[in-house]
């Protein structure tokens, strides 16, 4: 291949929305909490809740097996709450929204508005620690799903709340999650009914803005009894020298014959190319298959951020339950990724398929770990698991970590893992009918991605597929 | 740690002032990290220390290496011997070699033993080693026959831990076939053995370890080698019956063309415990591995594997391949597997594949419709399984002693 230089393309959604900020004292402390936990009006066993993992968190030590390290953080040193001024009384309507950030969502592809906005797909969209706005309330209002920010959940639906968190991260579970139960800021709450099919997309957009500030959301996603819903996440974040903190819990429980179907295409800010700034992404997944015959499937494109540390997982309690994980990780340039699923078989005739590819380029490292535990009560369980990796250049690295643990005998577990540069030929075959380097390699590529592109809902596949296609520009040589 | 040992370390008469401070300060480095745990990664599936401490008390160090039988000789191919009793190198007698070609003698020197990937066991293993062998084989020199190592151990070794370290080294353009062949009588006992191989240019090693009866020893075998240009290393683990055993092998590939193979054939029954680990370092480029590990798992088994293929930035053109396959034909066997991949250079093939599962029914409902009663079945499929293994064994009679021990083996299930 001959080595030519391409300049990388810039970020495109680097911008910095400038607007007044309520925050928190800086640094972790009780009094932290305790404002967190008073501006946003919390009643008093939400605090508590918070207060408990606080103390647990003394105890606990930050995690340093993974692949990635980086630099000791000072906990000290960061915002745990930053809020638009104009959002600290909350906005009753889109009208009375700050048009400064209406503007930066307009700017970043997710009008608000909702006549604008494609039909079927309604938005969440967290501004640093609030969210802004919720979109399609009344429609949704009508078939009793509950789709709001978790703040205004904790006020409304306590029941539900106090239920569900922490059910399946629990608050002692490991330093990131249990830092994000002590102070959590925003996120999104989903509640499907029993037997509804949520008739829209829920999507949730995640945006960092003020800097030194940590973002720590915290998602909860309820599908009761027969009910089926489809979540997106996307994430963007301003271009800063600095290296944020994203810490994020996401829980979801399915209960008997219910299905959630998780998409996240994350775009945090990777840094420059010389490895400088960019978002730590160290995010806690987790979602359990609590009933019968119920399906959680995660599919996840990263491709932003200067770390990602993440598994999102299953749990898969009920009988004939099914987990899936469908991943596309790429890193160019200096990221780095550490990422992959557990998939945890407890109930009987329990499923889980795992397709994860990993693509480096530039000086990145790109880790696969997963584990794959059937127990000894599992039987007639199934696993099928098939990691590929791309590399392109012998200066980043493409690592394959599997854990497989398979306790009963009349249970299946199979495992895949391939590491491979581009082909040749392939290259050649694009050459000759005219596309040039560049494009050959994103077509390939993509081609290498299909099976996990196909499992995100239309509007996300087709940002995907140019994000995967963006992300390796300039990694050709 | 310290209740757990009863170590005498004034008993080892044969090493100098400098060895004794050395042995010394070794096992009180021992006593402060004490024995592996499931904290360790490498040790992930296997905690050594609660393995321990549950089987054993009062463990001491052995220093009888009385034997008064006689060898019972292999008598399916001729071969040159070597005899360790209890770990200690007794006697040899390389009678179908040339003179000088194979030098072989007691290792006394610790000092050539210098496998530092385990830690704890390793400072264990230099406060206490005694008496293993150092082989050497001059350069231009293919030997004409395989040597065997009989492996006898004494039935009153209850509560003792033997350690011991061997020294393999194939200078230029030479060969050897390495036959472990552990003979037990029965006693609980813990044999901590550190091994460094060194294979130069264009050499070949084939080693192969077998199981005569089953054991209620419990083993640990820690070998580190490097592997010079165009040379070989063919590794066949056979050793079934042991109530614990842990081989931790890392093989670097230091020059270009050189293979590793690493075989296993292992079935496991009742009570028993087997882990693989292994480590092959592609440090340069055109170099090939293959590792095949096969596990039968009965009754409460438990099979552990854990490979791990490095690939250097400039190890180019490398061809690496790591497949590991579990038969589990019982719920309360168990089988790990953590087949990893570690590769920073981009023109290479590196693939693995891990499968654990059930006899197949379809093959069992095919040989039960041909007349063939279930158990006979079943036992020949599982023969089928393991016997691939072998394919790589290019000596005939060698091979039909192989297949003879682990039909044995199979029938013992």
């Amino acid at each position: 291949m001959k080595s030519e230089e391409l300049k990388n393309q810039e970020y495109k959604y680097g911008f910095t929305t400038d607007i007044e900020n309520i925050k928190a004292p800086k640094g972790l402390s009780e009094e932290t909490i305790k404002f967190i936990s008073n501006i946003k009006k919390e009643p008093k066993w939400m605090l508590d809740w918070r207060l408990k993992a606080f103390k647990r968190l003394q105890v606990l030590k930050e995690p340093s097996w993974q692949k990635p390290k980086y630099p000791k953080i000072n906990y000290q040193d960061l915002y745990y709450y930053s809020a638009p001024k104009s959002m600290k009384e909350k906005p009753k309507s889109l009208n009375e929204v700050d048009p400064k950030l209406i503007d930066t969502y307009n700017k970043l592809g997710i009008p608000l508005n909702e006549q604008k906005r494609l039909s079927g797909v309604a938005v969440d969209a967290v501004f640093d620690s609030v969210s802004v706005a919720t979109t399609f309330k009344g429609e949704l209002d009508k078939k009793g799903i509950i789709f709001c920010p978790i703040s205004e959940a904790i006020q409304k639906h306590p029941d539900l709340v106090k239920k569900y968190l922490g059910s399946v991260i629990p608050i002692s579970d490991h330093y990131f999650a249990t830092l994000n139960s002590a102070v959590f800021t925003d996120g999104s709450f989903v509640y499907i009914p029993p037997n509804t099919r949520c008739p829209m997309e829920l999507s949730t957009y995640f945006r960092i803005n003020a800097s030194e500030t940590g973002q720590f959301e915290r998602t909860l996603i309820i599908a009761d009894k027969g009910s089926y819903v489809s979540y997106l996440e996307g994430c963007t974040a301003p271009m800063r020298d600095e290296n944020q903190l994203h810490a994020a819990n996401v829980e979801l429980v399915a209960l008997e014959d219910a299905e959630i179907k998780y998409s996240t295409v994350q775009n945090w800010y990777p840094g420059d190319k010389d490895g400088v700034g960019g978002i730590y992404n160290f995010v806690t997944k987790r979602g359990a298959c609590r009933g019968k015959n119920s399906k959680i499937s995660w599919t996840q494109v990263e491709t932003g951020s200067a770390i990602t540390w993440k598994y999102p997982s299953c749990i898969l309690q009920g009988d004939n339950s099914v987990g899936e994980f469908y991943s596309i990780a790429i890193t160019n340039n200096h990221q780095k990724a550490d990422t992959g699923t557990k998939m945890i078989h407890l109930g009987k005739n329990t499923k889980s398929k795992i397709i994860s590819k990993g693509i480096s380029a530039g000086k990145a490292d790109n880790t696969y770990r997963g584990l794959v535990d059937i127990a000894t009560k599992a039987l007639n369980s199934r696993n099928y698991t098939q990691c590929d990796s791309l590399l392109m250049g012998n200066k980043c690295g493409a690592h394959t970590i599997p854990y497989i643990k398979n306790k009963n005998s009349s249970s299946t577990v199979e495992h895949e893992a391939t590491t491979s540069k581009i082909n040749e030929d392939q290259l050649f075959y694009c050459n000759q009918r005219g596309l040039n380097q560049e494009e050959a390699v994103s077509l390939i590529v993509n081609g290498f991605c299909k099976e996990v592109l196909q499992q995100l809902p239309m509007e996300f596949a087709v940002e995907a597929q140019k994000l995967v296609s963006i992300s390796l520009e300039g990694s050709v040589g | 740690m310290e209740q757990l040992f009863n170590i005498d370390l004034d008993k080892i008469t044969s090493s100098s002032k400098k060895e004794n401070i050395e042995r010394k300060k070794n096992l009180e480095l021992f006593f402060e990290s004490g024995l592996p745990n499931k904290r360790d990664e490498s040790w992930k599936f296997t905690d050594l220390n609660l393995i321990i401490k549950k089987n054993f008390k009062n463990i001491s160090n052995n220093f009888d290496f009385n034997f008064d039988e006689k060898i019972n000789f292999i008598s399916d191919f001729e071969h040159n011997f070597i005899l360790l009793v209890n770990g200690y190198y007794k006697s040899s007698d390389i009678k179908f070699e040339e003179k000088g070609k194979v030098q072989l003698e007691r290792l006394n020197s610790q000092e050539k033993i210098n496998n530092c990937n385990e830690i704890n066991l390793y400072s264990l293993n230099k406060a206490l080693s005694l008496g293993g062998y150092n082989l050497e084989v001059q350069k231009n020199y293919k030997c004409k026959k395989p040597i065997v190592i009989y492996n006898y151990f004494n039935s009153n070794l209850d509560n003792k831990i033997i350690n011991n370290s061997n020294k393999i080294k194939l200078n230029q353009n030479s060969e050897l076939t390495l036959i472990e062949y552990n003979i037990d009588a029965k006693s609980k006992f813990i044999k901590n053995t550190f091994e460094t191989i060194e294979i130069e240019d264009g050499s070949v090693l084939k080693s192969i370890t077998i199981q005569k009866t089953k054991s209620n020893g419990y083993f640990y075998k820690n070998i580190f080698g490097t592997q010079g240009y165009n040379s070989g290393y063919h590794n066949f683990i056979l050793s079934s019956g042991l109530k614990f055993n842990k081989i931790d092998l890392e093989m670097n590939l230091k020059r270009e063309n050189s293979n590793c193979f690493v075989l296993s054939g292992l079935s496991l029954g009742k009570d028993e415990h087997q882990e693989l680990k292994t480590k092959v370092n592609h440090l340069a480029p055109n170099c090939k591995s293959y590792q095949k590990i096969k596990n039968v798992l009965e009754s409460d088994s438990k099979g552990v594997y854990q490979g791990k293929i490095f690939v250097k930035d400039i190890a180019q053109k490398t061809d690496a391949y790591q497949l590991s396959k579990a038969l589990i034909l019982d719920n309360r066997a168990e089988f790990n597997a953590k087949p990893e991949l570690e590769i920073y250079a981009d023109d290479v093939k590196c693939s693995h594949g891990s499968s654990s599962g059930s006899i197949d029914e379809d093959s069992i409902h095919y040989l039960m419709t041909r007349g063939i009663e279930f158990d006979v079945a079943k036992k020949l499929l599982i023969k089928g399984f393991l016997n691939e293994i072998f394919e790589n064994i290019v000596e005939k009679k060698i091979k039909l002693f192989l297949e003879k021990s682990i039909e044995e083996q199979i029938n013992g299930i």
